[in-house]
């Protein structure tokens, strides 16, 4: 691995963790298309702040972006109170409109600005390491791992200071107003959090798939934990994993390395959502099996218990002629067989089934938990 | 306890609660509409009236959720924001996400971030005294449970040991009966008649007017106005029902001065 590529991967890293990890509240909010609605409109302020300072590596323009960012959210809120537009409308509404003016502002007055559309959807991170941090003339390492290592410390910061406060605000803001915690000043927080992360991702990845690498690292985590905690953690793990990968795809395939970050979210969340151990599609499916399974060895059971004591016993406890009598398909009525057997609830006399202790135990508690 | 004893005595000579004037409106249309209002310490009230009648966005405007467009609020004698720390506040199981990734014990545990202020986190204190609220309302199995998994009784009983682990001397509750089963619609009386023995003031945004003689000893008929205030045995009768909800009242109340 040479250099360049390890600091490319360490800036893929980078962002991947600081857009995941206020990507979380995002999701827990519903508001996960306000990061798209953000990502897009900073491009305004970052257009009209180097209108005033002709220099793109100032820092107002992060500023000035992060200010367009909240502004946004602000807009979007007070459209939907007007009650004429509901809320999704509404981001569709303000970003879209921002992110124009900010296409003509370009097209008209910057046009030498390193500002092509290329950049501004997909960000080239390939890039990074060529703009460098140097102090006193010594190379410090690609200045874009400075900046978002710090806004990765500030969102981390962020997140652990007010853990609890972010936690009660999301959950139930009422309550937590009425608690004086002042939920709308925690959401702009957060808002501010996502605008510096996304100007920061801007140049790296682009004002489309930063929402990838927001959204789809949360709704992962949803999907694998259950306490708030461990999503976050979760979440960073999956923007690390996605980061890496993505990078050797890309360089495997000669592609976007953004893209192919993106598309690895994507893929750990099919995965996440296939394999997940508590809600995934899987253990769903293996679950729903197993209800039935268990359902299956109830009825067995107690037809077993029915018939045990009466003279058709010796036709009716009989394997095959289950499939007539509680209309199970013959594999199935193998499957229960072989299952009964294994569990010994039934044993089996020259083809006859019947019931072990066990089993009948089973049948009368059935029946007796179907009479309450 | 003891500077909970001192907490009372010093508020004993104000109503818990004191409305005057209180007038909320979404744009131009009113929702509330001048309304005065004394809570006594010490009473389970009722706020009872037909749907849109502002029930929720009364209780709202007195924890300062909603803007008012006129009147004043005094708790204790003082405006809210003086007072927080003896009012808790029960929302609507609804208006929360259940799918959120947290415990019952942590809900409850978000009962006392007001007394930790910001930035502190919960400790094993915390958690034990929100373990015992979660005893309280026979819960406290139920603690490690993410709470999705809970039932909405359940989920409410969780929502009251939030209020509970408050110690506070003022409860707003917004329909805590709402769709929950007969066992923790008991559960939940209970608690609120333990609540009134130890001097607490509970105020209930209530639905079912069958049973409000039942559980309550003091009621506030509203429809956008006040229409009545006072203890059950003496508003809550067929005149005042018929001023809150039309001529549309299916029930006549028949005891009408039992117990007064």
């Amino acid at each position: 691995m040479t250099n360049v590529q390890l600091e490319i991967q360490l800036v893929a890293v980078l962002v991947a963790v600081a857009c995941a990890l206020p990507g979380v509240y995002l999701v827990l909010r519903r508001a996960a298309m306000l990061s798209d609605a953000i990502s897009h409109s900073i491009l305004l302020g970052i257009v009209l702040a180097y209108f005033v300072v002709r220099d793109l590596s100032s820092p107002l323009l992060v500023i000035a972006a992060a200010a367009t960012g909240v502004g946004t959210v602000w807009l979007v809120e007070l459209l939907v109170r007007t009650r004429l537009v509901r809320s999704d409308a509404a981001i569709g509404l303000v970003f879209p409109t921002l992110f124009a003016v900010a296409v003509i502002l370009i097209s008209l007055y910057a046009r030498s600005l390193h500002l092509d559309t290329d950049s501004v959807l997909l960000g080239e991170i390939a890039f990074a390491p060529f703009n460098r941090f140097e102090v006193a003339g010594r190379d410090l390492g690609p200045l874009s791992a400075w900046v978002m290592g710090g806004i990765l410390l500030i969102n981390v910061a962020f997140i652990a200071l007010f853990y609890k406060e972010l936690k009660l605000a999301t959950f139930d803001p009422e309550f937590a107003a009425a608690q004086g915690f002042m939920p709308a000043a925690i959401r702009y927080a957060l808002m501010t959090l996502v605008s510096i992360t996304a100007v920061g991702a801007f140049d790296a990845v682009g004002s489309v798939l930063v929402v990838a690498l927001m959204i789809a690292p949360a709704a992962t985590a949803l999907l694998i934990s259950h306490r708030l905690g461990l999503v976050l953690a979760v979440a960073a793990a999956v923007a690390v994993w996605s980061a890496l990968s993505g990078y050797w795809v890309a360089h495997v395939l000669d592609a976007s390395i953004a893209g192919s970050m993106s598309t690895m979210c994507g893929i750990v969340f099919l995965l996440a959502y296939l394999f997940s151990p508590s809600t995934g599609l899987v253990a769903q499916v293996r679950r729903r099996q197993a209800v039935r399974m268990t359902f299956a060895l109830k009825m067995l059971a107690v037809h077993l218990a029915q018939h045990e004591r009466q003279p058709e016993a010796a036709t009716e406890n009989r394997a095959e002629h289950l499939t007539e009598h509680i209309r199970w398909t013959n594999d199935f009525a193998e499957k229960v067989v072989r299952r009964a057997l294994s569990l010994g609830l039934i044993g089996q006399e020259d083809g006859k089934l019947f019931l072990t202790e066990k089993g009948r135990v089973l049948a009368s508690e059935s029946v007796i938990e179907d009479s309450v | 306890m003891n500077s909970s004893l001192q907490q009372q005595s010093m508020l004993d000579d104000k109503p818990a609660v004191e409305v005057s004037d209180l007038t909320v409106a979404y744009h131009s249309r009113p929702v509330l509409w001048d309304v005065d209002l004394t809570v006594p310490r010490g009473v389970l009230m009722a706020i009872v009236g037909p749907n849109g009648a502002g029930k929720t966005t009364l209780l709202k405007s007195i924890l300062g959720l909603v803007p008012v467009a006129a009147g004043q609020v005094l708790i204790f004698g003082k405006p809210l924001a003086q007072q927080r720390h003896l009012v808790s506040y029960v929302p609507q199981r609804g208006s929360v996400d259940w799918d959120f990734p947290t415990t019952a014990l942590d809900v409850v545990i978000m009962g006392l971030y007001r007394q930790l202020g910001w930035i502190r986190r919960p400790g094993s204190r915390e958690r034990r005294k929100a373990m015992e609220a979660l005893e309280q309302v026979g819960m406290s199995s139920f603690a490690r449970r993410q709470i999705s998994q809970l039932s909405g009784g359940q989920q409410q009983r969780v929502f009251l040991a939030r209020a509970l682990v408050q110690n506070a001397q003022l409860f707003f509750m917004d329909e805590p009966f709402q769709g929950v089963d007969a066992t923790t619609e008991r559960a939940i009386i209970e608690i609120l008649r333990q609540l009134r023995s130890e001097g607490k003031t509970v105020v209930v945004v209530h639905h079912d007017l069958q049973t409000v003689p039942e559980y309550f000893d003091w009621v506030t008929l509203i429809n956008v106005r006040r229409i009545a205030c006072g203890p059950v045995c003496q508003v809550f009768n067929e005149k005042n029902l018929r001023a809150a909800y039309g001529g549309r009242v299916a029930f006549i109340v028949e005891q009408q001065t039992e117990g007064c």
